[in-house]
């Protein structure tokens, strides 16, 4: 009792320091370093200094002061990035309309969320926390670092990660909003009616107040400006390419209708999200440079998902397609590494390339591979160590290292990491919800629509 | 035939007598004006202001101000005199955010369906920041007496909805009319984080979003507003807008907005609405502050704690544990050696983390002391009994008596803008005054007088003597109740039964559709209280009632959380 007790204090005086400190420097000594990008290095030393990689070489002198920890026989490899997820929010869905960019998970970001800790558990460091798939145009996601043990919000996000957006395809948003509340989109081709609307709208909108602009240049101007819209700034920013649109889709025919979208209003940066027939379609997203995050082997859980295969990610990867494998899920975040081992079992992919799936793949679907995803001198020092090779059975993690600071140290994982203790009940509520997280996600904070008359009775 | 007429004619007779009689009684009734307004408190220990005392002095009042303070003062032949021997009179106290006299809307609009829920209209969405509290202010309702019995004498109300209800007004917890009430209208834009319901905005992503675009529309159409006023050539005439011109003393800094701010992501995303856009900003009853009392400090909001605060643990535990340990002499000592499980360690050390957690919110106010913040409180959600005894426990948690007089005075006299009429027992200032038996924070002290602008309230301590600890009334069996809400009078059952040393009962009628069991009874002399919970839509509403027992009938109050107070009534039925 008294050794989990000093344990449990030691750790909340850790809190403290570590929401003041960010950045860390640290010796991994002696270890398997999986560069990802470089190849495998054995008996390896990484420094990391100020929270960025300083060097990657053999016996490398520990600095003064330093914390040093011996990786002999471990596995040293970057940090796994989960490219949807939904976890550390209040709220996923704002499932009211079915365009609502001007939302944004940035505002809602819950950092005392117990499954941030877990995840750390199973070597997540970065997650794109994401809005859900109700609406056709859903909200803007965050991309945050699992910086558990802060009280402040903002000290999770990855600062100058690229903004990123959820849209969603299929019965999602025609359940919500066409059955729901019987408004468009009822059927595949109201969605993309929609999505189309609002691109146009937005389009007219930046036209009028570029005009406007221009004018109020010219001496002796009188004029009206355009009248201020939050959803349309934010879906002008779209069709700039400032936003990277995260697509929720199943089906080969409504991700070839989305690349057709894109290449119509001129976007460049898509990423598909879920993709179950995007083997289907796999030369189609190569060559638009559009990107597939996959689950390793999850389908038929609803209609438009009967049509699906384990092989997905690897014929994505051989067709040229940057691929990633998700969770979607909290208990499922905590063990990608295996996910992205079915890999092998399904499709042959190389140590490498199964690798990829959960380390630069994500990065470079969130615009975050120039900082990690890859260990590599001058990236962030966004680290897990692991007991025995990561897609292995046995694969464990150990430490999880975000910034050069050990957020996870399984040698030192305390009973009860809670945050912020409820003074009304001794166990958090969110510790046994989450055991319940084979719901679908995505529709969370929906679920009214779905409850109401108008659904129940066209469903008849 | 005849007859009827006959008799239809004496009763028409007897109801003009009736309407006579009765209109001659209101004549009667009809209120005089006081015989004077010049009060002088004699004898008193006054607290003119936190720190500064004046032992046996006189306070003298006259026309709704203080006019002077001190020892051997001359008390004018007509002023009424209150001998308040060696008690204690403080400046009334300021309640930052309430909603104390606000009416409850009778009907929750958010019930309906709107066919198109991404576009309601802005009543439905809870938008409506052009609103007035004034207009929805009772000064009949119960929770203003409540507050002032515990002195309370002015408080910054907000009226009933949830993302921009309307404005708030200073009122005084006195006076018989709307406008006698009001002290400052529009003080604030009051604004709360939460969503409407099935419609847009329903998340609270969605609500700052549209907080965010309905700040930049008002500035962008207040702009255009003040360029066509200057010059119309070449110019459409802009269109009256009530919500956004709502916001034009806000971007002009001349109106704060006033936000209820409990949980610690509350005050956060609170915060960064005002770092994008720039507004003043009052955090309203806050909850869980005290680890981000710097982000707050630094960011020049101006703050009322919450004087609410969770209910400490029961000891209850413990004291069965010792009555088992009485009868089970001979087995103690076979226990005590007994070994703790894992299981009990587990539970001892959240125990221990729930404790430390309110410990935690009970010295929130002491943290905010330490670190230079100035505060007052707010009583939004807390019921109004409970508040001098969460006052007392925040004392025991560090804050000084002095610290807490400033909050509930001088503090929010400044923060309110109202430092030149409020706040201290000084010449000049309203005579808004409470007197205390003992010091108000003292355990046993009971607030015996409370002026508001000058008019007296007496303490009526009749019911606690009424309360007798060594009666013996018998409460078992079943009781009708009547209970006195502003939707009308509500007839309720509630049985109790005896259950060893205790009672046990169920409580069924008004809207319940089933009995519900009471969460627990209490008996002491004939002070009855019982608690019952009643769960609407997921919610959970805590009803706690109190009353005393006389023979067969009983009175008292149920409150409901921090909703407020309605009188009860009970009958004993007789037995079946």
């Amino acid at each position: 009792m008294k050794k989990l007790l000093t344990l449990f204090f030691s750790s909340l005086a850790l809190f403290s320091v570590m929401a003041q400190v960010d950045k860390g420097n640290l010796l991994i000594k002696n270890g398997t370093v999986i560069t990802i990008t470089k190849g495998n290095l054995e008996q390896t030393d990484v420094l990391i200094k100020d929270g960025k990689i300083a060097q990657i070489a053999k016996n490398i002198q520990a600095p003064a002061g330093v914390r040093v920890i011996d990786a002999t026989g471990h596995y040293v490899m970057p940090g796994i990035i989960d490219a949807h997820s939904h976890i550390a929010l209040d709220g996923i869905n704002e499932g009211t309309n079915p365009i609502t960019p001007e939302v944004s998970e940035e505002d809602v970001i819950n950092p005392f969320q117990i499954g941030i800790y877990r995840a750390l558990g199973g070597g997540i460091t970065t997650v794109h926390a994401m809005h859900g798939s109700a609406n056709a145009i859903g909200g803007q996601c965050e991309t945050i670092k699992l910086r558990y043990g802060n009280f402040d919000p903002d000290a999770l996000k990855m600062e100058g990660a690229p903004r990123t957006i959820k849209f969603a395809l299929g019965e999602n948003p025609t359940r919500s909003h066409g059955e729901g509340s019987g408004i468009v989109p009822r059927t595949r081709m109201g969605v993309e009616f929609v999505i189309r609307q609002a691109f146009s709208e937005a389009k007219e909108y930046s036209e009028a107040w570029s005009k406007y602009n221009k004018n109020k240049l010219v001496k002796g101007f009188r004029g009206a400006p355009p009248a201020y819209s939050y959803r349309h700034e934010v879906l002008s920013d779209i069709l700039n390419d400032k936003i990277i649109i995260h697509c929720h889709s199943y089906r080969a025919d409504e991700i070839y209708m989305m690349l057709k979208v894109c290449k119509d209003f001129g976007i460049k940066r898509i990423v598909f999200q879920h993709v179950n027939e995007g083997f289907k379609v796999a030369p189609e997203l190569a060559a638009q440079g559009a990107m597939a995050s996959v689950f390793s082997d999850w389908w038929a859980y609803k209609f438009e998902v009967y049509y699906s295969t384990a092989y997905n990610a690897a014929i994505l990867t051989r067709n040229g397609v940057v691929t990633s494998i998700n969770s979607d899920d909290a208990e499922m975040m905590r063990h990608l590494y295996h996910e992205a081992g079915k890999t092998q079992k399904y499709g042959a992919l190389t140590d490498e390339e199964a690798l990829a799936l959960i380390t630069i793949n994500p990065a470079k679907q969130l615009g975050i591979e120039s900082r990690v995803g890859s260990l590599e001198v001058g990236k962030e020092g966004d680290i897990v160590i692991f007991k025995n090779h990561p897609l292995s059975i046995y694969g464990v993690p150990m430490y999880t290292i975000v910034d050069g600071i050990v957020w996870f140290d399984r040698e030192k994982d305390p009973d009860d990491m809670r945050l912020v203790v409820d003074p009304k009940q001794n166990i958090d509520n969110a510790m046994l919800r989450d055991k319940n997280s084979d719901l679908d996600h995505c529709m969370e904070g929906a679920e009214f629509i779905l409850d109401s008359e108008l659904f129940n009775a066209n469903k008849k | 035939m005849i007859k009827t007429i006959t008799l239809l004619r004496s009763i028409s007779g007897v109801f003009a007598l009736l309407l006579f009689a009765s209109s001659l009684q209101a004549q009667e009734e009809k209120e005089l004006k006081p015989v004077t307004r010049t009060y002088a408190v004699t004898n008193v220990n006054v607290i003119q202001a936190p720190g500064k005392k004046i032992e046996m002095a006189t306070v003298l009042i006259k026309d709704g101000l203080i006019v002077s303070v001190g020892k051997g003062i001359s008390i004018p032949p007509e002023a009424i005199v209150i001998k308040a021997d060696s008690m204690y009179v403080y400046a009334g106290f300021i309640d930052g955010l309430s909603r104390v006299g606000v009416a409850r809307p009778k009907e929750e609009p958010s019930r309906e369906r709107v066919k198109d829920p991404g576009n309601p209209t802005p009543e439905r969405a809870g938008i409506t920041p052009q609103n007035d509290v004034r207009y929805s202010l009772n000064p009949a309702d119960k929770s203003i007496e409540d507050l002032r019995n515990i002195g309370f004498t002015v408080a910054q109300v907000a009226p009933y909805g949830n993302l921009l209800p309307g404005q708030s007004s200073i009122v005084l917890l006195g006076g018989k009319s709307i406008d006698q009430m009001v002290l400052i209208n529009n003080s604030a834009l009051y604004s709360e984080l939460s969503g409407a319901n099935n419609v847009y905005p329903n998340t609270i992503m969605a609500v700052m979003a549209k907080w965010r675009e309905l700040y930049r529309q008002a500035s962008q159409s207040k702009s255009y507003q003040s360029l066509y006023a200057s010059n119309r050539t070449g110019l459409e005439r802009p269109a009256s807008d009530r919500v956004l011109e709502a916001f034009y003393p806000v971007i002009d800094q001349k109106m704060p907005v006033l936000f209820k701010s409990e949980k610690m992501l509350e005050t956060h995303r609170i915060l960064k609405l005002k770092s994008d856009l720039g507004f003043a900003l009052t955090l309203g009853d806050i909850k869980e502050g005290w680890p981000i009392v710097n982000k707050i400090k630094s960011s020049g909001a101006k703050v009322f704690l919450a004087l609410d605060l969770p209910e400490e643990i029961k000891k209850e535990e413990k004291k069965d544990d010792k009555k088992a340990d009485k009868k089970a002499d001979s087995t103690k000592a076979k226990e005590v050696a007994k070994p703790k499980t894992a299981t009990d360690l587990e539970k001892d050390a959240l125990e221990k983390r729930r404790a430390e957690a309110i410990t935690n919110y009970t010295s929130q106010a002491s943290t905010f002391a330490k670190a230079g913040v100035p505060f007052g409180f707010s009583t939004l959600s807390a019921k109004a009994k409970d508040i001098p005894a969460n006052l007392r426990r925040m004392i025991s948690a560090g804050l000084s008596e002095e610290a807490a007089l400033a909050a509930l005075t001088t503090t929010p006299a400044q923060l309110l803008g109202l430092s030149d009429r409020m706040g201290t027992v000084e010449p000049g200032k309203m005579a808004n005054l409470v007197i205390s038996d003992k010091t108000y924070f003292h355990e046993k002290s009971k607030v015996r007088y409370v002026f508001v602008d000058g008019t007296l309230y007496k303490m009526d301590v009749k019911e606690e003597k009424k309360a007798d600890p060594n009666a013996k009334v018998d409460i078992e069996g079943s009781w009708s109740t009547v209970t006195q809400t502003p939707q009308g009078s509500n007839d309720g059952k509630a049985t109790f039964k005896k259950e060893g040393s205790g009672y046990k009962g169920t409580v069924s009628g008004g809207r319940m559709p089933a009995p519900v069991d009471m969460t627990s009874v209490t008996l002491e002399g004939n002070k009855l209280s019982y608690s019952y919970s009643l769960s609407f839509g997921g919610n959970s509403i805590k009803i706690d009632v109190e009353v005393t027992v006389e023979g067969d009938t009983f009175k008292g109050n149920a409150s409901i959380g921090p909703r407020g107070s309605f009188s009860i009534e009970g009958t004993k039925n007789p037995k079946n």
